[in-house]
């Protein structure tokens, strides 16, 4: 507002009978010939409905996407029987009919010729539902590079910045300089940064009284090593939750199937890496880091080749 | 040698009611071979709606179509006093779906994929019935 610029915002706000609901402000200037702000016009909206709805559906897309992912053998298998079926079923009919009319007196040809362009497209049909199920279960084979820590964790940030916004995330990067690259697969990494920003943004969801701060922090560690580190202001975990967290399986989200942390692990693990938590030290919350060793340094091996 | 062959008998119309396009093209075809009249509904619906109903000696009908499904063609058939027997055909196997549909009076349920043996027998069975 103090740039004299238009603004939409969503907030809670009291209602007059005390309940705290969902609010959508937007607020515009209206400025004479000269180009002053005369006044400002904002139109309030509740939107509390909406919200409850919307945080409903992302809550069920979040579990359909882990379910889906651990889809069962047996609906796998149902589903693939039965897209097959149909193609065959063409195949077996076409075919009868196929060796009937070339055993008529005199042989249709013709119908014979057609029955079996119909097997060869059915077939085809067939064809396609594998490599459609091929494409859908391929592990694509990794793709290992020189990934920029910073570069990835502000790409993350990037594509969830609405989602920090819509839930008033203060987010702040701390980002090294000079960060020298890891070698590995960026779009791992980017998953396991993702996971860690996710489960922030959950841990601090119930959050009212004290602003929701995250901080993505970069730096050197001994060793050849760099480091990201995740810290929320959340509700953090106590010790006995520690050794769970990595689990397979372990969750404290309702509904939830909390296979993001072990993924992660077995990610950094396989980049010759370490993931590990740590409660914050001061006021609530954790911090999740994870170590990887990085590439040669560019300044480093100039250096050695100066003497 | 005879100069015309009579046809007294008028092939049995067997009527074919699936959504899926493969079925729709091959088994009329086959129903012809076996000597059958054929005709071919993409729902229930179109096949309510046409003139064949009053003439289908037999209905292949599948289970599992968008809109008026096969078991619910059965019931409005039932009502309109369609006396004329049913064989389920589906790509789905459920093995309690089929005999709820035999107690309900199908003559068959058929599993995709079936073959000519299978699908002869089903409609002798039918029209022996009948």
């Amino acid at each position: 507002m103090a740039r004299g610029e238009a603004m939409d915002v969503e907030h809670r706000m009291r209602r007059f009978d005390g309940v705290y609901r969902w609010f959508h402000t937007r607020v515009e200037p209206f400025r004479d010939e000269a180009g002053n702000i005369v006044r400002w016009y904002g139109l309030l909206t509740d939107i509390d409905e909406q919200r409850r709805v919307e945080d409903a559906l992302r809550q069920r897309e979040q579990q359909l996407s882990s379910a889906m992912q651990i889809a069962t053998v047996a609906q796998l298998s149902a589903s693939i029987a039965h897209e097959i079926s149909q193609p065959l079923s063409g195949i077996l009919t076409n075919a009868s009919t196929c060796l009937r009319m070339l055993a008529a007196d005199p042989p249709n040809v013709e119908g014979a010729i057609e029955t079996a362009r119909r097997t060869i497209r059915d077939a085809n049909r067939a064809s396609d539902v594998i490599t459609r199920l091929r494409a859908l279960f391929a592990r694509k084979e990794g793709m290992t590079e020189p990934v920029d820590l910073n570069e990835t964790a502000r790409a993350v940030m990037a594509m969830l910045h609405n989602q920090l916004q819509r839930n008033r995330i203060l987010a702040r990067a701390e980002l090294c300089e000079d960060l020298p690259r890891v070698f590995g697969d960026r779009v791992q990494l980017e998953q396991v940064i993702l996971n860690l920003l996710l489960n922030a943004l959950e841990a601090m969801n119930g959050v009212d009284e004290r602003p929701k701060q995250l901080l993505v922090k970069t730096e050197r560690e001994e060793g050849d090593r760099v480091r990201l580190t995740v810290q929320d202001a959340g509700t953090g975990f106590d010790d006995s939750a520690l050794d769970k967290l990595f689990d397979a399986f372990y969750t404290t989200k309702s509904g939830g199937m909390g296979v993001g942390l072990a993924v992660s692990r077995s990610i950094i693990e396989n980049h010759h890496g370490q993931l590990w938590a740590t409660p914050n030290q001061q006021g609530p919350g954790a911090a999740f880091s994870f170590s990887l060793p990085h590439l040669p340094d560019v300044n480093q091996m100039s250096a050695t080749h100066v003497h | 040698m005879s100069i015309e062959a009579v046809q007294t008998v008028k092939p049995s119309l067997v009527s074919v009611v699936d959504d899926d396009e493969s079925v729709r093209e091959s088994l009329p075809d086959l129903l012809r071979e076996f000597g059958f009249a054929a005709e071919a509904f993409s729902s229930a619906e179109a096949f309510l709606a046409s003139d064949f109903v009053d003439h289908t000696r037999c209905l292949i009908l599948d289970i599992a179509m968008p809109g008026m499904s096969g078991p619910e063609l059965q019931r409005e058939l039932a009502q309109r006093r369609h006396a004329f027997p049913i064989v389920f055909i589906t790509a789905h196997k459920d093995e309690a779906m089929r005999r709820h549909l035999l107690d309900h009076g199908a003559v068959e349920c058929l599993f995709k994929p079936f073959n000519e043996t299978a699908l002869l027998a089903a409609l002798h069975s039918a029209l022996r019935v009948n």
